[in-house]
């Protein structure tokens, strides 16, 4: 790989495809930020998560590699399929794998795990009028 | 009692385990050295910003990013629930 760069192609294909797993899951869209921040994380983080097309149905995963800070941001829509302690959870595997130098497979884990809980079934027959009350 | 070695002893008795190490050497570290730099949690961050899925498909420039509001709130050192800044954002917090 170039030197420098955070991931490898491989891994980066891996995130990717968790990502993808992830919005087609839950419908949402997903973003992953790894990188340092200017000033607090959690602030830097809510600035990443506004400049994205559609904010308010964004899950963004924010991760710190130098101050070891992990940050997910959950817009104002996708906080109804997404809830706090859901996020926690998932904070909680990566934290894990991070602890441990796997980025990427802490990466991958997460976001899958992001898209699982975000997970809403399917209405069956919600267009069915006979079953419309 | 000193033992002359022949240059074919020499070959067979150093020769020989030189190379089975060295051998042995190259395929522990080989993939660590295909993959690069590892990251090492409490060492520094070499690499630039990666933005998966981001606006944009290039890479952010941080220096170009908003200034930022200050935090309300104490960073906690464990992973929890966290509430949003400016708007009812949801979310989690983590260290490591």
């Amino acid at each position: 790989m170039p030197a420098g760069d955070a991931f490898t192609p491989d891994q980066l294909y891996d995130i990717e495809k968790a990502v993808r797993y992830a919005e087609e899951t839950s419908g949402l869209h997903f973003s992953v930020y790894v990188g340092g921040a200017d000033s607090e994380t959690r602030p830097f983080a809510i600035e990443l998560l506004n400049e994205l097309d559609d904010p308010d149905r964004t899950v963004l995963v924010y991760v710190d590699p130098a101050g070891r800070r992990l940050e997910i941001v959950i817009g104002e829509l996708a906080k109804r399929q997404l809830s706090d302690s859901s996020a926690g959870l998932a904070a909680l595997t990566m934290q894990t794998s991070f602890a441990t130098g796997d980025l990427t497979g802490g990466l991958v884990t997460g976001v899958q795990q992001l898209g699982t809980h975000a997970h809403q079934p399917p209405m069956l027959h919600a267009n069915d009028e006979a079953h419309k009350l | 009692m000193i033992v002359e070695l022949s240059g074919h002893s020499l070959l067979v008795f150093v020769g020989i385990p030189v190379l089975v190490i060295a051998v042995l050497a190259l395929l522990v570290f080989a993939s660590s050295i295909a993959n690069g730099p590892r990251y090492r949690p409490g060492l520094s961050w070499w690499a630039p910003p990666v933005w998966i899925n981001g606006p944009t498909a290039t890479k952010p420039d941080p220096a170009n990013l908003p200034e930022l509001p200050e935090l309300t709130s104490a960073p906690g050192s464990t992973a929890t629930a966290a509430t949003g800044v400016a708007r009812t954002l949801g979310g989690a917090s983590a260290s490591w």
